[in-house]
């Protein structure tokens, strides 16, 4: 009799604490195209946005990590891979890449993606004011201001009319990009060299092109993959003495000559801001994608006195950040 | 006795509670009510003017955001075109863009209407294009009125912009053109509390929603879900002055006021959530209503605490009552609560007291009622027995009387007729011994015997007992004419004499009778066996005291039992003696 009712307290106690326990700690999927250790910075960012709307890792919610590690056509089967362990949402950052990985992977669990470039052009939403479907997120505007960084090296670079230009073939964004840069090099007057590459290896051999076809410097179209390898590119830039500006600042940062590009810090933020929201309970097609309007300008003048270029008084006065 | 214990507590209690719930809680709710109108009243004054002073603050806030614009922008339209400026402007515009995030691109337009400069964060640069921008709506609107405002713009059907025209304090020094993201309002807009909760917001001219504290509801731009928004600030404008009641974009009830921005046209609506508007007329109800319930249980408690302390004296009461009316009179209710319970406590004593002594009264005229005349116990009660009845030795006479021959009828006759018979025979003597206040002294079978002097003395004792003697044999006499129907032997005679005898109670107290002792009674008696049928026989005694007022007739002397000499006997003549009836 006893024991009976033991093991009857004993359930009805399990029956209590069960439900409990499971929505206390919701899973959020992170789906990111490189490695822990380059997202570092960007995940300090988005922990930052979940902590604002009180989420903390580990106490009131979880994140399950899928990594590309820079292998972009592995990022569909890692989404998928979250989709399948049922996490209650997804965060797809750093890329239109991961965000339509995601998008391919389910069409029931939240996503919210962080990306450069335009999500509509891309097809990642219908509407940026009303994205419908199971996905919202945040877009910088890297992508857009990639005709700028030609008119930026172009303004240092004064009376080179040969630029060369720094394309990821494999980036959804790249036709858009290459024909925003021709208009912009048209209506500059100048002249493009296209260089194409989508693997470490073959930024050597840019970098050698550049000063074999004498352009006056590389502009690196916004590629979340170059972005991730900034420091890579900033050590080549510097070793072959090529005046370079990409999107992000971790380039001028490690001895690149300068950047122009969205606030990586911001749109993370962001994004962590709207995964803590998606987790407390608001769906996403009421969330319309949000536009990191800043676009930060840092320069380094170490490496322009090394390459022997200097800023002109514009682009010093308009800078976010000056390297000295 | 139980069940009526129990009912009138109940509605004791039920009084008590009516009477003390309307003396405690009908005030508290009058003043309730009074407090919450004019609360209300107050409140609602309050919040129209700190809601009016809150627009236009917010609307004083917002203007400084585009003020604050409008006066960067005035900087890069110092200088004359005529000038050669150029590096100058380049520096001045990026300094700009640095300066005022806000603005996404700025033009130059000069003098002719010519754009010289474009700077853009996104887009290319350009100088000198040569565009003719001389005839659009900013740089005609700038040139007449100094500051022009275009209609927003939702870029991207998402983020709205607007397009802001400034020209110079000459036509030399041109015009700039920005187009400038609101969404930088943002910072503004949320930092305007009204009071715990409430926010503002900013409808531009034709009701679209530009600046929110969230700004996913300005990203949205879904005229749909604003619509509420726009019906608020309808109802606000029909109502100037006041803050409005209504619905915000997630159908909360808010009260809200708005402010105009001039210049650009827009409407900043402040709101603050009703339930946090009127939280102090809310908590006022709500301790009102506390207070209600309280006063309420306090009323129960006060109604109970009374009932019980008078359920108690009640109680006593009712227990000594009920005592004293089953006849114990000696019983005393014991209260000394000290108000009107002791007091009814003590005229229920006195009652008591006074019962006790009505008894007592009452029982003794039923004692003297047994052998005295009604009117002589009544009279004896009311002068008191002051030694009346105790032994003394007084003159008396003494009236016996008997039926003849009722031993032989009683034996023969039914029991029914032998009752019916004595009890109209008992019923006249006592009738008429009760007419001359004699003192029936006792009933004993078909013989009576009957006091005239004692214990109440009267004037002519003896004319009294011989009137009385005749009367006696009158009545029975009638009944005679019946009952010889019965048996045709019954008869009655009388005998009375007087002489001093001892008179008095005697007996226990339990049987007491009241008694003559003396050769009197005995010679009574003897002549009362004496007398025939329809006989009075008198004695020398009364016979002498009579005198001549009754006609006596000698009968000479008799030799009588227990006495030693003949005595001498007299007959009284009763009046129509029926024996011509027989």
């Amino acid at each position: 009799m006893r024991r009976r009712d033991f093991i009857a307290l004993a359930g009805s106690v399990a029956a209590l604490t069960i439900p409990a326990g499971a929505q206390a700690s919701p899973v959020i999927g992170y789906l990111g195209s490189e490695t822990p250790e380059r997202y570092s910075s960007r995940l300090a960012a988005f922990r930052e946005g979940l902590a604002q709307l009180g989420y903390v890792e580990g106490r009131n919610v979880n994140i399950e990590f899928r990594w590309g590690e820079g292998r972009y056509n592995d990022l569909p089967a890692l989404a998928k891979e979250l989709a399948a362990r049922n996490v209650t949402m997804i965060v797809a950052a750093g890329g239109a890449e991961v965000a339509l990985a995601a998008k391919s992977a389910t069409t029931k669990i939240p996503i919210v993606f962080e990306m450069g470039g335009d999500p509509v052009a891309l097809r990642v939403v219908d509407s940026l004011s009303r994205p419908g479907g199971n996905l919202t997120g945040v877009s910088s505007l890297s992508v857009e201001v990639s005709r700028k960084r030609l008119e930026f090296l172009q303004e240092v670079r004064q009376g080179r009319n040969v630029f060369a230009v720094a394309i990821n073939p494999t980036s959804p964004t790249s036709g858009s990009q290459l024909k925003n840069l021709y208009a912009a090099a048209d209506s500059l007057g100048l002249e493009l060299i296209v260089l194409k590459a989508h693997s470490e290896e073959e930024f050597n051999g840019m970098f050698t092109a550049v000063t074999e076809m004498r352009a006056g410097g590389l502009v690196f179209s916004s590629d979340p993959y170059f972005a991730y390898r900034s420091p890579q590119l900033a050590a080549l830039a510097v070793r072959h003495a090529v005046p370079a500006i990409t999107q992000s600042r971790d380039f001028p940062i490690a001895g690149g000559l300068m950047s122009y590009g969205g606030d990586f810090n911001q749109s993370h933020r962001q994004s962590g801001i709207y995964a803590g929201r998606v987790l407390k309970g608001e769906k996403t097609s009421d969330m319309p994608v949000q536009h990191v309007t800043k676009v930060e300008l840092y320069i380094n003048l170490k490496a322009a006195a090394q390459l022997g270029v200097s800023f002109p008084p514009s682009l010093l006065t308009s800078a976010d950040g000056v390297i000295e | 006795m139980a069940n009526s214990h129990a009912a009138p507590r109940a509605s004791l209690f039920r009084k008590y509670f009516r009477a003390l719930f309307a003396a405690v809680v009908v005030p508290l709710l009058i003043a309730g009510g009074i407090e919450a109108w004019f609360g209300y009243h107050d409140q609602r004054a309050r919040l129209n003017d700190l809601l009016d002073a809150e627009a236009r603050m917010a609307a004083v806030k917002i203007q400084d955001f585009i003020e604050g614009i409008r006066d960067q922008l005035g900087w890069t339209v110092l200088l004359p075109w005529s000038e050669n400026t150029s590096d100058r402007r380049r520096l001045d515009t990026s300094r700009l863009l640095r300066q005022v995030p806000a603005i996404e691109s700025l033009t130059l337009v000069d003098p002719d209407g010519i754009e010289r400069l474009f700077v853009s964060r996104i887009g290319l640069n350009r100088i000198d294009s040569g565009r003719d921008l001389s005839f659009t709506p900013a740089v005609i609107g700038a040139r007449s009125q100094g500051v022009w405002f275009g209609p927003v713009t939702f870029h991207g059907g998402s983020e709205p912009f607007l397009t802001m025209a400034v020209s110079g304090n000459r036509s030399a020094v041109g015009v700039a053109v920005a187009d400038v993201n609101l969404k930088f309002i943002r910072d503004v807009i949320s930092e305007i509390r009204v009071g715990e909760t409430g926010e503002a917001f900013v409808l531009d001219w034709p009701g679209r929603l530009i600046a929110h504290p969230d700004i996913n509801l300005v990203l949205r731009a879904d005229q749909a879900a604003q619509q509420p928004l726009q019906e608020l600030r309808e109802a606000i404008r029909a109502q100037p002055g006041e803050a409005t009641a209504g619905r915000d974009i997630s159908g909360r009830s808010v009260l809200a006021a708005m402010a105009q921005i001039p210049g650009v046209d827009w409407s900043i609506i402040v709101k603050q959530p009703l339930a946090e508007a009127f939280g102090p007329i809310y908590a006022a109800l709500w301790r009102t209503g506390i207070v209600l319930i309280a006063g309420a249980i306090l009323a129960a408690a006060l109604a109970y605490w009374l009932t019980q302390r008078m359920v108690g004296p009640i109680r006593v009461l009712e227990d000594g009552v009920a005592r004293i009316g089953a006849g114990q009179f000696d019983h005393r209710i014991n209260l000394t609560t000290s108000d009107e319970f002791e007091h009814l406590a003590t005229r229920f004593n006195e009652m008591a007291g006074e019962l006790s002594v009505s008894q007592e009264r009452s029982e003794r005229i039923g004692r003297l009622r047994r052998f005295l005349a009604p009117q002589v116990a009544e009279l004896v009660d009311r002068t008191g027995e002051n030694g009346l009845l105790d032994a003394r030795r007084v003159e008396v006479v003494a009236v016996f009387c008997d039926l003849r021959n009722f031993t032989a009828f009683s034996a023969n006759a039914n029991p029914e007729s032998v009752m019916g018979v004595l009890d109209e025979y008992y019923d006249a003597l006592e009738r008429v011994v009760g007419a001359h206040e004699a003192t029936l002294i006792s009933f004993s079978g078909d013989g009576a015997m009957v006091l005239v002097n004692a214990p109440v003395p009267c004037p002519d004792p003896a004319l009294r007992a011989v009137n009385m003697a005749c009367d006696m044999q009158r009545s029975v006499q009638t009944l005679l004419v019946r009952w010889r129907a019965l048996d045709q032997r019954l008869g009655f005679g009388v005998g009375l004499a007087m002489g001093p005898a001892t008179v008095g109670r005697i007996g226990s107290e339990g049987r007491l009778h009241y008694n003559a002792i003396g050769n009197v009674v005995n010679l009574a008696s003897r002549l009362c066996s004496s007398a025939e049928n329809s006989e009075v026989l008198v004695d020398s005694v009364a016979a002498a005291a009579v005198g001549s007022r009754v006609s006596l007739v000698d009968l000479g002397t008799r030799t009588m039992k227990g006495f030693d000499q003949p005595v001498p006997v007299f007959a009284a003549v009763v009046d129509r003696i029926p024996l011509t009836q027989i």
